[in-house]
C-alpha cells in the first residue's frame, strides 16, 4: 500500500506482521515483544546493534511496536534511501540471527522496559488486572503485551527463533511506504526485495468469541503511590472482525457523544453541571481481531466518593437507554470523528499507522475507505441498539484506582 | 446528512487519496497591513491552516505569591469568550473542526490554531475572542484550579515527573526556572479572577509576539486574518526577563525516595546556549552521547552491552537565560548504581578521549537529515518556523544549516566536551529506592 505525499523529501516504511502477543501461549508470553527486540540485532550481512545505526547515519529513524494483534517495524528516511532501509527490513524478514550472547542482555533490557511501563505504574498494574478479568485469565487479551516477568526470564533462543519461523514472512506481512514517492517505485522495489522471499503456509490466528466467564468483576487497587482516586468501567464489546460487529460504528459515536472531550454528555454532566468530578472520558478501539472493549472513566473532584461517581454514570447510561440521543448530538460526534481523522492524515508518521492497525488484522483498503461513509450513515437509534447491545451487567469489569489511606 | 458532515466526509476520501503537491519549504516574511510579522509557509497538500504563536513573558515572571498565573490564565483563555460561555465556545470550535490552545512555557505563552482552510473565518474569529475577550467566569476558575492541583499532586506520585521537577529545583535554585510552570497548590488556591485577568493583559500584547502559519491559504488572506485576531491587541511592554543564571560549581547528588522497582535518573550539566558559536559542534556531541536513535555511546553502553537500561539519552535543552545538557536512564533499585557509573565514565571518556572521526561524519549525516524528519506534519512545520524566529534566525536559516553542519571540525567537538563534559559540574537526581547511591547532605 502507497501513500504519496511530496510535502517534505522524506519517506517512511512500515512493515506489519500479523502477529502479536494475543497470539503466545500462557508460559511463553512476551516472546512476540521480546523478538521485536531481538529484531534489531543483526543478520548474516547487517552486524548485531547495526540495523538502526546505518539508519541513523543515513539521515533517518527507526523504531518498533508490539501489539496484542500485530508487530510494526518502521524507518523514515530520505527518498533516496527507500531502498536501503527495504533491503535491510527484507533482510531481517528471512534472515535474522538469534544468539544467546544478543539475548542475555537484552532481556533484562525488556525487563527493564516493563519496569518502567508497568511496574513503577499503579495505573498500568491495575490495567493489566482489568485485562485479565475481563477476558480470562491466561488467555489470549487477558495476558501482558510484555509477558510475565517469570516467563520472559526462561524464553530461550530457541523458543524467539521458533516464533520468528512461524510468523514471520512476506505472505504474513503488509508493506506500507508513505511519502515522496510513487506507486510505480514502491512495487518495483517491494518485488526486487521482498519478492524473493520464499511464501510459507501460516498458521490461521484465533481468538476467543467470548470474554471472562465470571463477570461482573471489580477490581480495587489501594497504593501508596497514587495521588489522585480514578473510577473506571469496561464493557466487552464487538470489534470490527469479532461479535456483532454491525455494531462497531455506532459504538464508535457513541463514544465520542458519551465521552469524547468536554462537550459529551459525560463531561457536561459530570463536572459542569454537577461538579462532582475533575474529568470523564469515553473510548472504544474496534481494530482488533477478537473483541474489544467500551470504556469509561472518571477523576472524582476531591470530597466525591467513587459510589457517589458509580451511581451517576449508571444514572446517564439508564437514561441514554431511556431517552435516546438527539440527531444533533449523533451529527456533532459525527463531525468530531471524521475532523480528527482528517487531522492525523496530516502527518506522515499517522497515515500508515492507521493502514498498518487496519490492515493487520484483517481489515481491507475498501473498508477504511467507506469508513467516513459508514460513520456518517450512523443513526440516533442505532446509537442507542449499540449502547443496549454492549452495557449489559454481565458483562463488564468496574476497577478502582484509590490513594492507600493514611500514606499521603 | 448535514452540510459540514457532507463536506468532512468527501474531504477525507480526498485526503486519503492524498493529492501530491509541491514540496519544499518555502518560508516567506509577512508583514499585515496592521503591522503584525509572520513568516508563512503554503502547504496545498493537506486542506488545513495550522498557526503556531507566542507572547514575550512565560511562567518564570508569574509575580511572587501568584506562582502558577500564567498556566492558569493560558488554559482559562479557551473557556469562555466574549458572549459565549465555556460550553458554547468549545461548540462554536468542534462545529467549524477547530481548535484553539494555549499553553506557558517558562520563557513564553504560547498559543495554536488549527483549522480547516473553509472554515478559516470562523477559526480566526475564535481565537480573536480568546484573545481579546476572554471572560474567566468564576466556576471554570474553580474546575481548572482544582485540576491542576489534582494534575500537580498526580505528577508528584510518578517517577520521571519527580526526577525532572527536582532536577530543576536543584539545577535552578534560588532562579525563578525552578518554580513548577503549573505553580504551586498553595499559591493557586489563592489566585483570584483579577489576577488571571491583569496576569492576560500584561501578556497577551503584541511587542514580542512570534507568529507562523502553514496551510493551505493565501498570504493576503493570512494577513487579513492575522490583522482581526492579533490587530487590537495593545502594543504593550513584556515583562522583564529573569535575572542571570550562575550555574552551580560544585557536584551533588539528590535522592528522592519512592517505593517504585526502578529508579529514574537525571543529570544535569551546563549546557550550551542557542547563539555559541560552539551550537553545532553541541548538536553533534550531543548525538553522539545520547542523542535520537540507537547508535549513541550511552545506548551502546548502558543498553546494549549491558542491559542496564530500556533508555539511555541525551538532551540540549535552551531557555532564554540558562541552557543544560540533560542525560536520563532508569534502571532497577539494584543497578542503578552501576548504570550511574557507566553515564559517568561514559561522560568522562568522550571528554578525555573526544570523538572518533567517524562519529563525527555520521552524526553530520544524521543532523543534516534530520531537519526533514521533524517535517511531517503541518503543526510540525509551524513548530519549527516559530522556534526558528524565538531562536533569532532569519527565513533563509534552513538553506544555511547543512553547511554550518558540516563546517564543524573535530577539534570543536573536542574542545566543546572539554569545556561543558565536567564532574565538578554535574548535578545528579534519582527518583526511586536506589542501592548504593548516597545523597549529598
Amino acid at each position: 500500500m502507497v501513500l504519496p505525499s511530496s510535502r517534505a523529501p522524506i519517506v517512511n516504511q512500515l512493515v506489519v506482521y500479523k502477529v502479536g502477543s494475543a497470539d503466545e501461549v500462557y508460559g511463553k508470553t512476551g516472546i512476540a515483544h521480546f523478538l521485536e527486540h531481538m529484531m534489531f540485532k543483526g543478520t548474516g550481512t547487517v552486524g548485531p546493534t547495526e540495523f538502526s545505526r546505518i539508519v541513523s547515519k543515513n539521515g533517518g529513524r527507526d523504531n518498533a511496536y508490539t501489539s496484542f494483534d500485530t508487530t510494526g517495524y518502521y524507518q523514515t528516511v530520505a527518498p533516496d534511501r527507500l531502498e536501503m532501509v527495504m533491503r535491510m527490513e527484507a533482510d531481517r524478514m528471512a534472515n535474522l540471527r538469534i544468539t544467546e550472547k544478543e539475548l542475555i542482555p537484552e532481556r533484562q533490557v525488556v525487563l527493564e522496559e516493563r519496569r518502567m511501563r508497568t511496574e513503577n505504574s499503579p495505573a498500568a498494574l491495575l490495567g493489566e488486572a482489568v485485562q485479565e478479568q475481563l477476558y480470562g485469565r491466561h488467555k489470549p487479551y487477558g495476558m501482558p503485551i510484555s509477558g510475565y516477568v517469570d516467563d520472559v526470564k526462561k524464553l530461550s533462543v530457541h523458543d524467539l527463533a521458533a516464533f520468528y519461523a512461524k510468523w514471520y514472512m512476506p505472505n504474513n506481512a503488509i508493506l506500507i511506504v508513505a511519502g515522496d514517492t510513487t506507486a510505480d517505485q514502491v512495487r518495483k522495489l517491494a518485488e526486487k526485495h521482498y519478492g524473493p522471499i520464499p511464501q510459507r503456509k501460516v498458521d490461521p490466528r484465533r481468538r476467543p468469541g467470548e470474554g471472562a466467564s465470571d463477570l461482573p468483576q471489580r477490581v480495587t487497587r489501594a497504593d501508596a503511590r497514587v495521588a489522585e482516586p480514578r473510577w473506571s468501567r469496561y464493557y466487552l464489546a464487538p470489534s470490527y472482525h469479532k461479535g456483532e460487529s454491525q455494531y462497531a460504528y455506532a459504538l464508535e459515536v457513541l463514544a465520542r457523544l458519551l465521552g469524547g472531550g468536554e462537550t459529551s454528555r459525560l463531561w457536561n454532566n459530570l463536572v459542569v453541571d454537577r461538579k462532582i468530578a475533575l474529568s470523564a472520558w469515553a473510548s472504544y478501539s474496534p481494530s482488533s481481531l477478537g473483541l474489544t472493549s467500551f470504556d469509561l472513566g472518571v477523576h472524582p473532584a476531591a470530597g466525591t466518593p467513587i459510589v457517589e461517581i458509580e451511581s451517576a454514570v449508571g444514572g446517564l447510561l439508564g437514561k441514554l437507554l431511556d431517552d435516546g440521543v438527539t440527531a444533533e448530538e449523533v451529527e456533532r460526534a459525527q463531525n468530531q470523528l471524521l475532523a480528527a481523522a482528517i487531522y492525523s492524515q496530516d502527518s506522515l508518521q499517522s497515515g500508515p499507522r492507521i493502514y498498518g492497525g487496519a490492515l493487520g488484522v484483517g481489515g481491507t483498503v475498501a473498508d477504511i475507505d467507506a469508513w467516513p461513509q459508514r460513520i456518517a450513515a450512523v443513526t440516533p437509534a442505532a446509537v442507542v441498539a449499540a449502547a443496549r447491545h454492549v452495557w449489559r451487567a454481565d458483562g463488564l469489569v468496574t476497577s478502582v484506582l484509590t490513594p492507600q489511606e493514611g500514606m499521603r | 446528512m448535514s452540510r459540514l458532515l457532507r463536506a468532512l466526509a468527501a474531504l477525507l476520501v480526498a485526503v486519503l487519496v492524498l493529492p501530491a503537491a509541491a514540496g519544499a519549504v518555502d518560508i516567506k516574511a509577512v508583514t499585515t497591513p496592521a503591522g503584525i510579522k509572520a513568516w508563512l509557509v503554503q502547504d496545498k497538500s493537506a486542506p488545513a491552516v495550522s498557526l503556531s504563536f507566542s507572547f514575550a513573558g512565560g511562567t518564570a515572571s508569574d509575580p511572587a505569591g501568584q506562582l502558577g498565573v500564567t498556566s492558569l490564565m493560558a488554559t482559562l483563555l479557551t473557556d469562555g469568550a466574549g458572549t459565549l460561555t465555556a460550553q458554547a465556545f468549545r461548540q462554536r470550535q468542534e462545529d467549524a473542526a477547530a481548535s484553539v490552545s494555549f499553553s506557558a512555557s517558562l520563557d513564553r505563552l504560547g498559543g495554536g490554531l488549527r483549522v480547516l482552510s473553509a472554515n478559516r473565518e470562523e477559526g480566526f474569529e475564535l481565537l480573536r475572542m480568546a484573545l481579546t475577550q476572554p471572560r474567566f467566569d468564576s466556576d471554570m476558575i474553580e474546575q481548572r484550579r482544582a485540576q491542576t492541583i489534582a494534575s500537580i499532586n498526580q505528577a508528584n506520585q510518578r517517577p520521571n515527573s519527580v526526577a525532572a521537577r527536582t532536577l530543576m529545583e536543584t539545577e535552578f535554585a534560588g532562579h525563578p526556572y525552578a518554580n513548577d510552570p503549573d505553580g504551586t497548590p498553595d499559591d493557586l488556591k489563592k489566585l483570584s479572577q483579577q489576577e488571571l485577568k491583569q496576569r492576560a493583559a500584561s501578556l497577551l500584547i503584541r511587542n514580542g509576539l512570534i507568529v507562523a502559519a502553514v496551510g493551505d491559504i493565501e498570504e493576503a488572506d493570512l494577513a487579513r486574518l492575522l490583522d482581526r485576531a492579533f490587530g487590537s491587541l495593545p502594543v504593550g511592554t513584556p515583562p522583564a526577563l529573569p535575572p542571570e543564571w550562575k550555574p552551580p560549581t560544585k557536584a551533588r547528588t539528590v535522592v528522592v525516595e519512592r517505593s517504585v522497582p526502578q529508579s529514574t535518573a537525571l543529570l544535569a550539566l551546563p549546557g550550551v546556549a542557542r547563539d555559541d558559536p560552539d551550537w553545532y559542534a553541541a548538536l553533534i556531541m550531543n548525538h553522539i552521547l545520547g542523542g535520537s536513535g540507537q547508535q549513541s555511546r550511552l545506548f551502546s553502553e548502558v543498553r546494549e552491552k549491558r542491559g542496564l537500561a530500556y533508555g539511555a539519552s541525551s538532551s540540549l535543552r535552551v531557555y532564554k537565560r540558562a541552557a543544560l545538557l540533560v542525560m536520563s536512564t532508569a534502571s532497577a533499585n539494584e543497578r542503578i548504581a552501576e548504570a550511574l557509573r557507566v553515564v559517568k565514565a561514559e561522560l568522562a571518556r568522550l571528554r578525555v578521549d573526544g570523538p572518533t572521526e567517524q562519529e563525527v561524519a555520521d552524526a553530520k549525516t544524521y543532523l543534516a537529515g534530520a531537519l526533514a524528519l521533524a517535517l511531517d506534519s503541518s503543526g510540525a512545520i509551524a513548530g519549527l518556523l516559530h522556534s526558528m524566529q524565538v531562536d533569532g534566525l532569519a527565513p533563509d536559516h534552513l538553506t544555511k544549516r547543512a553547511a554550518l553542519i558540516a563546517a564543524v571540525k573535530i577539534d570543536d567537538v573536542r574542545r566543546l566536551a572539554r569545556r561543558v563534559l565536567r564532574d565538578e559540574a554535574l548535578t545528579t537526581v534519582v527518583v526511586g529506592k536506589p542501592v548504593g547511591i548516597t545523597a549529598d547532605p
